[in-house]
């Protein structure tokens, strides 16, 4: 019998073998009776190499023929078996291929919600030097020579007559002497602070500032769109609170508490059991602030107000120590995703 | 500042619970930081009767007193050195709650059972005196309850007040704020001064040598005064707002403080030593002692009160020791002052203390505050320490200081509040706070002199505002400013940094960039840093130069908390110092740092973090931000490992630098491991990177991919390969990737295996193999003559 007898012979078995296979094991078996590494069907493939040439056609030919039509056969039959069996388990409890995943630190989490909120609000962004001058800083917003913040106790001063500087209003300057009205601006940014280290007060801290000036601008649009930072920022129910304050560059001033952020108001530990937290200060530009950066102050009008950044991720995250953000311990910084 | 609740409910005629009333003062800029109840550790505190005492076996320093309280006779263990038989005491009861949070519980001292103690006025939330026991008049009635025989249920308001508000550091002051928000007039004091026929001009002169110093010096004698305790209503003022009661004369002029703002003195007029007040500069090194016994040694800037001879008090800050009011003192001198503010601010920074007095002073008394204060103090001496007060005042006041007007426009007020209320309405306001209005249209306002803070119509429209209240202006529902909001473009950069960077499993790190300078210098001794002079601590004396340095910190600090593994960044500044060439400068920077292993996983081993994970992350940002090709050139700098130290060059210009942190820099901030580390500044890259990605039509003929693998030299830069291989492959090599690189048994040792894919493609037909061929050829040619490689063409 010739070598191409064979192979019809040895496809009609496969045929054969495969229509009564009842199970996909048992197709699988004879998958690799015919076609495995020492199947039948590979064997007489394998072997090719060795014969004349013609040949080596012309059964290669046959067995490729064979080879495919049972295949085919194989893949019918294992159809009509459906999903009796998948090929590849699936452990679903597995955890998914690890991706790398950072985090962005909570301080710049929290600025940049800030940030977006008042952007929303029409506010553009302004950034101003760390290293200032004692004239932004102190003199252009209205500091009488003598006040305490320009103590050496209280500022961080440089050599070569600069300091560091101790709030983001220098840049509410720096702006309105560059830009004509409606100015309105946001100035986030780094602070620093003549202050011994604790878990409540570093030598650095940040602050974003805003501030608009414009004709007519009063103080009813200052509260206007303070509450609605604080309703967008701390959610629909929180309630304000003005208190009258003082500071040299705003006047009238206000210090603003909203209403816990934990207990809505009724008392608890994070509010000290009053209801309030004290979490930003504004005010109505004070006339000479505006005049001394070359804006006439009867014709415009402004407000300005600053909130810390450190203070209000404390209070939305619950964290008690001012330290924690300038360590960057991974352990801490994982945590804010 | 304390104030006393009932004290401020006598002066307004107010009835208000203290909580109301804390809080309309609070909103009206008068902050209520805490309330306490004076009779907060007096519940189950009586007074009891000590009949007897016996001493305790073994002890010598505790006794056993018999207390009657009335319903009982309780033996209690007293350790107090005052107690004796026949006092009036303070008798805590079991249960009771004393400072500290101490409950009275039933104790056995030395083997003896005790139900109680007897108290001192520290135990009592009183004062801080703790010497002895409270000791009452032999006049209280057993068993009543201490805070109602002290008749002591109070509260202590403490206030937290603004430094513009002088006129509020007083009971009076608060009070006036407090009467005018529901427009009412403070009650002052009302009293009766009786002088006497003798005239002081006879015993004392006052000259003033610096009027601008001193503006005003207005003294009295007072007579014949006895020295003893005050009555418990001034001592409970007194400590109500933690003044210690010292005698009537000295609690006089506390109490006359409090009330009126208006700080007094009073001299021993026996030991002053002179009939004549000579107010004068100190000279330079001139010596004087002040009551509390500290001998300083003063400087022009310290204005003195002298006898004509020598320094008797430190202005408006202390008196003398010579001149002390004593327990055997008869005759008084009393001054009421007005001293300059930043006199007495310059004379207690000299003197490196501030007081009560010097604290009011220097933001500001009121001159023509000064005769009311001193008459009131003279009347009080006179009914209370039987003094006698002699005729007339010695008033020297050179240059009367005279209100100030105001002009004010209500429509202007109304502009900058938003507002819409009447005349009449800021009228009302101006007026409840004792100033003068007149006029309609524009109103002048007349300011007294204690109010020094009102100066400008704006300050006035401030008052309006505080007492209409914040919360009765309305919230504008409109957003005035600008039709168009830009974005600012370096803030939307730093975004795209910070997400990207955490993308690719980088934690961002946030410093303040205050470091040590000594590791500044060791980092980069070459480079000059920002030198902080005054600052917090030695070790945060400089700013930082180099981003690296804060970096270093940070994973010495994770590394000490067994943190090993670490990707990090910042986005930050570094400062340079103004030099020949620059000013002051402030560069933004990237740095990026890795050491330890990649994550464990279950589908991934860890391996060790390394070079290609960072320049992996700068050609993440690269690719987003479209900068030029980025290349690393090998080149030493101090922070890194010579032969791993690399500048990033983006064309011509060096943006940063790049490698192996070496070992010897990275020891000194504790660490042991390898950290590579990245820093390259931002700005260059920014504006190279601005170009649009332009569409291109999408390949329409198939690519053919060929792959090769280059076994050259171990030191022939791969990136040296690539770029021969495009150039000889020319413009049908569409690109060209590295896909392995093998180094080990199968190749020759000192020789590596580059494996690259070049994928050729042409824009106008489909390429034929033998076309290819001849492109491949000539590749494999040029790579053979030029880096001497061994291709396997696979």
């Amino acid at each position: 019998m010739s070598v191409l007898d064979d192979i019809s012979v040895l496809s009609e078995n496969a045929f054969e073998r495969i229509s009564q296979a009842d199970s996909l094991d048992a197709l699988n078996d004879v998958r690799v009776h015919y076609l495995g590494k020492k199947g039948e069907i590979t064997v007489i493939l394998k072997g090719l190499g060795k014969l004349p040439v013609d040949e080596r056609k012309q059964i290669g030919a046959a067995a490729n023929k064979a080879r495919k039509s049972i295949e085919k056969r194989i893949k019918e039959k294992q159809e009509s078996f459906g999903d009796e069996k998948p090929a590849i388990v699936i452990d679903s409890t597995l955890p998914g291929t690890a991706q790398p995943l950072g985090h962005v630190h909570i301080l710049n989490q929290v600025m940049g919600d800030i940030c977006r909120t008042f952007h929303g609000m029409g506010f553009e962004i302004a950034h101003g030097p760390d290293i200032e001058a004692d004239y932004y800083n102190f003199e252009a917003l209205n500091f009488p020579p003598d006040h305490p913040a320009r103590d050496m106790q209280d500022t961080l001063f440089v050599k070569g007559d600069r300091l560091l500087r101790t709030h983001t209003t220098p840049v509410q300057v720096r702006e309105i002497e560059k830009r004509k009205p409606p100015i309105k601006i946001i100035t986030p940014g780094r602070c620093f602070r003549n202050e011994a280290i604790s878990t409540r007060a570093h030598v650095a801290f940040h602050q974003v500032d805003g501030f608009l000036v414009d004709e007519d601008v009063s103080m009813s649009d200052l509260k206007g769109v303070l509450v609605a930072f604080c309703k967008a920022f701390f959610g629909e129910d929180v309630k304000l609170n003005f208190r009258p304050s003082f500071f040299p560059f705003t006047e009238p001033s206000a210090e603003v508490d909203v209403s816990c952020i934990l207990c809505g108001g009724k008392g608890c530990q994070l509010c000290k059991y009053s209801g309030w937290l004290e979490i930003l200060g504004c005010g109505m530009i004070d006339p000479n602030v505006l005049d001394k950066a070359g804006i006439d102050s009867e014709k415009y009008t402004g407000y300005a107000f600053g909130l810390g950044v450190e203070r209000i991720a404390m209070l939305k995250y619950k964290i008690d120590d001012i330290r924690l953000f300038f360590n960057n311990d991974v352990r801490f910084l994982s945590q804010f995703k | 500042m304390k104030i006393s609740y009932k004290w401020l409910l006598e002066l307004t005629g107010l009835d208000l619970p203290v909580h109301e009333l804390a809080d309309r003062l609070t909103n009206c800029g008068t902050a209520v930081e805490e309330i306490e109840a004076t009779d907060r550790y007096m519940d189950k505190v009586v007074v009891g009767y000590v009949t007897d005492i016996n001493s305790i076996k073994g002890a010598d320093k505790i006794k056993l007193a018999t207390v009657d309280i009335g319903s009982d006779k309780l033996d209690l263990v007293c350790g107090a050195p005052n107690v004796a038989v026949g006092q009036k005491v303070p008798v805590a009861l079991l249960g009771a709650k004393l400072a500290g949070d101490f409950v009275i519980k039933k104790a056995k001292i030395r083997g003896v059972e005790s139900c109680g103690m007897i108290c001192s006025e520290r135990e009592l939330g009183i004062s801080d005196d703790h010497s002895g026991i409270m000791v009452f008049d032999s006049d209280a009635t057993i068993g009543t309850p201490l805070a109602d025989y002290l008749d002591f249920h109070d509260y202590q308001l403490a206030f937290e007040l603004t430094p513009n508000r002088p006129d509020s550091m007083s009971a009076i002051g608060i009070a006036r704020d407090a009467a005018a928000l529901v427009s009412m007039a403070v009650h002052k004091p009302d009293f009766e001064l009786v002088e006497s026929s003798e005239k002081a001009s006879d015993y004392i002169s006052v000259k003033i040598d610096d009027p601008d110093a001193c503006p005003r010096y207005a003294a009295r004698i007072i007579k014949n005064i006895k020295i003893g305790q005050s009555p418990w209503w001034i001592k409970k003022k007194l400590l109500t707002s933690g003044i210690r009661p010292i005698n009537n004369i000295v609690d006089i002029t506390n109490y006359v403080l409090l009330e009126t703002g208006h700080p007094l003195h009073a001299f021993d007029y026996d030991r002053f030593d002179s009939t004549e007040v000579v107010v004068r500069r100190a000279t330079e090194g001139e010596k004087f002692t002040t009551l509390d016994d500290q001998e300083h040694s003063l400087i022009p800037d310290v204005l003195l009160i002298t006898n004509g001879k020598h320094g008797v008090a430190a202005a408006g800050v202390m008196g003398g020791l010579d001149s002390e009011v004593e327990d055997s003192t008869t005759n008084i001198l009393l001054e009421s002052a007005y001293f300059n503010p930043s006199m007495i601010r310059k004379s207690r920074k000299h003197l490196g203390f501030v007081t009560e007095s010097s604290t009011r002073f220097e933001k500001g008394a009121d001159p023509n505050g000064a005769l009311f204060a001193i008459n009131r103090a003279a009347s009080l001496m006179h009914e209370l320490c039987g003094g006698e007060v002699l005729d007339g005042i010695i008033d020297c006041y050179p240059e009367q200081i005279k209100p100030k007007t105001i002009s004010f426009r209500p429509a202007r007020c109304n502009a900058i509040l938003g507002t819409k209320l009447t005349t009449k309405r800021m009228k009302e306001i101006l007026s409840n706070l004792e100033l003068e209005v007149t006029g309609e249209e524009k109103l002048t306002v007349t300011v007294p002199t204690f109010r020094p803070d009102l100066e400008r119509e704006i300050d006035l429209i401030e008052e309006v505002a505080r007492m209409e209240g914040w919360g009765n202006i309305p919230d504008a529902i409109s957003n005035v400013g600008p039709l168009f909001t830009p974005t600012y473009k370096q803030d939307v950069f730093v975004d795209e940094v910070r997400t990207i960077l955490t993308g690719v499993g980088f934690d961002e790190m946030v410093n303040h960039g205050l470091v040590d300078s000594r590791f500044a210098k060791k980092v980069n001794p070459d480079l000059p840093y920002v030198q902080i002079v005054n600052p917090s601590s030695s070790d945060l004396d400089a700013m930082r130069n180099s981003m690296s340095l804060t970096a270093l910190n940070v994973i010495g600090h994770n590394i000490s908390h067994r943190n090993t593994d670490l990707r990090l960044f910042e986005i930050g500044k570094v400062y340079q110092p103004p030099d020949a060439h620059h000013d002051w400068n402030e560069e933004q920077r990237i740095v990026l740092t890795v050491t330890g292993n990649t994550t464990n996983g279950w589908r991934q081993s860890p391996r060790p973090f390394d070079f290609y994970d960072l320049t992996g992350a700068i050609e993440r940002l690269a690719a987003h931000f479209r900068w030029p090709e980025l290349q690393y050139v090998p080149k030493t700098t101090n922070h890194l490992e010579s032969g791993v130290s690399f500048q990033i060059r983006a064309g011509d210009t060096t943006v940063g630098s790049i490698g192996q942190v070496s070992m010897s820099i990275a020891r000194l901030a504790d660490i042991k491991q390898m950290v590579y580390m990245a820093e390259f500044t931002t700005e260059p890259l920014q504006e190279v990177g601005a170009s649009l990605p332009f569409f291109k039509s999408l390949p329409q003929f198939p690519a053919a991919p060929r792959d090769l693998a280059i076994v050259v030299a171990v030191d022939v830069p791969a990136g040296d390969l690539v770029k021969t291989v495009r150039n000889a492959a020319g413009s049908l090599a569409e690109k060209v990737d590295i896909f392995d690189l093998y180094m080990g048994k199968q190749i020759e040792k000192g020789k590596k295996s580059i494996a690259v894919t070049i994928t050729y493609r042409s824009a106008e037909r489909s390429l034929s193999g033998d076309e290819v061929d001849v492109v491949q050829q000539n590749v494999m040619a040029d790579l053979k003559k030029k880096f001497n490689a061994e291709i396997r063409d696979k």
